[in-house]
């Protein structure tokens, strides 16, 4: 496992020295908290009616954020899979002493930690600037969710940066994916009040899943059995994803 | 002669590749070659574009998996035993492999790490093998930024920054103006008779014939020709070009020279340029002219590998074995 050391120390580098990865790694998502933040939950008023609860939009929103992170990372990463194949650096680092698992495992360590700091930043910018009181028992939940959740959304962007050969390809596939996935989702809204073809195709979206599990915690709205089976499909997913990276990594190089 | 050890660095053998890509035909880019590089050798895997060479590199480095056939570096195998196999190597592949976001200094100690150095012996071997490339000037510049000569430079650098006994070098010298080409190239010297084995490729002869002690000259995926640089210029029929200068060539002397049956003859106004295949046909040719009026001098040299290897290539393709 010595081999997951350089792994992490490249990516710290490479964050440390552009500021560009750390503003998209770590500062997106607490800007998007504190600005509709600001605007929706001024705009909304009273605030949000979900299950017979009555929520402010900052309380609503806070989970949609935390999922956006960890999603976010994800995409962002595959981003750099990508720009690092384009250059070859990519193939190179293939034939370093490292071994592939090493490889893979350090990128996803890396992507939970900067996770962990982005959560840790937003409970943080909700709690003392937005003043949403976030539940003590939420945060093992959170803990354990977001690095399930970085990690399956990291296996399923990998494996497109691992398959797409061409730039423009690629970016048009990443940048409707995450338009999509994050709209058609309970992340920015409530869907049970949405027409019924979206509110279809948002509960078959990964993101709503994991969107809802962080509510559930964060909240307390919706059942602790929906929560589980979210949980659960979700668990599933990655489980797939993982499959179809290292099915995908091994593809890369042909 | 540098001093060379019994135990080969690198034993390929019978190696075979075929690329499968849907929707189209398959490719068999190696039809089962065999190689022996010995310790502290420079290797030249040499052949036009297309032959095989970034292939075989890669089946030696792990990224490829061969169809069939193995391959071993200081006889760990690389399907097997992929992991022993890299931390014996390092390698240039052939893109211009730098990381962007990162500057020169950085790329240095990132690829240090990877190669387990410590941070002081990364200091130490940086500034070393910057003074050699001539990188003062680009150090704290970002990968993104280098010219293409510039990125095959650093690469080149990382793999001298590190001490790993095995070296792959794809087309290192690509995109090189030639003062930073020469430069490399002795590098590339300097670091060989520290005995370690470097296998470049390479489809520029010169370069080959200058730095290499063996080499294997490949086409359409087959070693056509092997052995000491020395050996696969002569086994080819002997090559030699006997440069004659006069005064005017006249028709004359063209007509006495063709009956000497010549392998190729080529003139201008005041040189011909006869190859001929041994030393025997060499001397009558200079007998030949030697007392003729208007002759000046004239000037022999054995054949350059391109001509070996165009004889070589041109046979085979006559006789159909593509
Ligand atoms: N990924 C690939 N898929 C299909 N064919 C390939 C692939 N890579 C190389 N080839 C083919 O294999 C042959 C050898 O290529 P290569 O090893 O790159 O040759 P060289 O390095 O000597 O120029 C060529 O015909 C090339 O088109
Ligand atoms: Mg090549």
């Amino acid at each position: 496992m010595k081999g997951l050391f350089p792994v992490l120390y490249r990516d710290y580098v490479m964050r440390t020295t552009s500021p560009l990865w750390l503003f998209f790694d770590l500062v997106v998502p607490v800007m998007y908290l504190l600005m509709f933040g600001v605007g929706f939950n001024s705009a909304l008023g009273l605030g949000i009616e979900l299950e017979g609860r009555s929520l402010s939009y900052n309380e609503f929103f806070l989970a949609g954020v935390i999922s956006m992170a960890c999603f976010g990372l994800a995409m962002n990463q595959s981003y750099g899979f990508f720009v690092d194949r384009d250059s070859g650096i990519f193939y190179e680092t293939l034939t370093y002493p490292i071994t592939r698992g090493e490889f893979l495992l350090g990128k996803i360590i890396f992507q939970c930690i900067l996770a962990v700091i982005q959560t840790a930043l937003s409970l943080a910018a909700a709690a003392w600037i937005l003043g949403v009181n976030i539940p003590s028992s939420s945060l093992v939940y959170l803990g354990v969710g977001i690095l399930i959740v970085t990690s399956g959304w990291f296996f399923t962007f990998a494996s497109l940066a691992f398959l797409m050969r061409r730039t423009d390809t690629f970016n048009t596939v990443i940048n409707v994916a995450y338009f999509v996935l994050m709209f058609v989702s309970s992340m920015f809204y409530p869907i049970d009040r949405l027409p019924s073809a979206f509110r279809v195709l948002s509960y078959a979206n990964p993101v709503t899943w994991h969107t809802d599990v962080f509510r559930w915690a964060l909240t307390g709205v919706g059942s602790t059995e929906s929560a589980l089976v979210q949980a659960a499909a979700f668990f599933i997913f990655s489980l797939i994803a993982f499959r179809v990276a290292l099915w995908a990594l091994s593809r890369a190089v042909e | 002669m540098k001093r060379t050890t019994e135990q080969p660095a690198i034993e390929v053998t019978d190696l075979r590749k075929v690329y499968h890509k849907r929707g189209s035909m398959p490719v068999e880019a190696l039809k089962g070659i065999s190689f022996t590089v010995r310790r502290g050798e420079i290797f030249g895997l040499l052949g036009p574009n297309g032959a095989g060479k970034t292939t075989a590199i890669k089946i030696l480095t792990t990224l490829l998996r061969p169809t069939s056939g193995s391959a071993r570096i200081l006889d760990r195998d690389v399907v097997q035993h992929p992991l022993e196999a890299r931390r014996a190597m390092c390698a240039v592949m052939q893109d211009n492999a730098v990381e962007m976001f990162l500057s020169v200094q950085n790329n240095f100690r990132v690829y240090g790490r990877f190669h387990g150095m410590s941070g002081a012996d990364i200091s130490r071997q940086s500034s070393r093998v910057t003074e050699i490339f001539g990188l003062q000037d680009v150090l704290n510049m970002k990968g993104s930024e280098l010219s293409g000569g510039q990125k095959r430079r650093v690469q080149v650098a990382k793999t001298f920054l590190v001490d790993k006994p095995v070296v792959f070098l794809d087309e290192a010298t690509t995109g090189m103006d030639s003062f930073n080409k020469r430069e490399t190239l002795e590098a590339i010297k300097h670091e060989a008779s520290r005995g370690r084995t470097i296998v470049l490729t390479t489809h520029i002869l010169e370069e080959a014939e200058e730095l290499c002690d063996s080499l294997a000259i490949v086409n359409h995926g087959r070693i056509i020709a092997s052995g000491s640089t020395q050996e696969v210029k002569s086994s080819s029929l002997r090559l030699i070009t006997v440069t004659l200068t006069f005064n005017r060539v006249t028709s004359g002397v063209l007509r006495k020279l063709e009956r000497l049956k010549p392998h190729k003859i080529a003139h201008t106004e005041d040189t011909i340029d006869v190859q001929v295949r041994s030393e025997s046909v060499a001397m009558d040719v200079l007998n030949s002219v030697r007392s003729m009026r208007g002759f000046r001098h004239f000037e022999v040299a054995a054949a350059s590998l391109e001509d070996v290897f165009m004889d070589i290539v041109d046979r085979q393709e006559r006789a159909g074995d593509t």
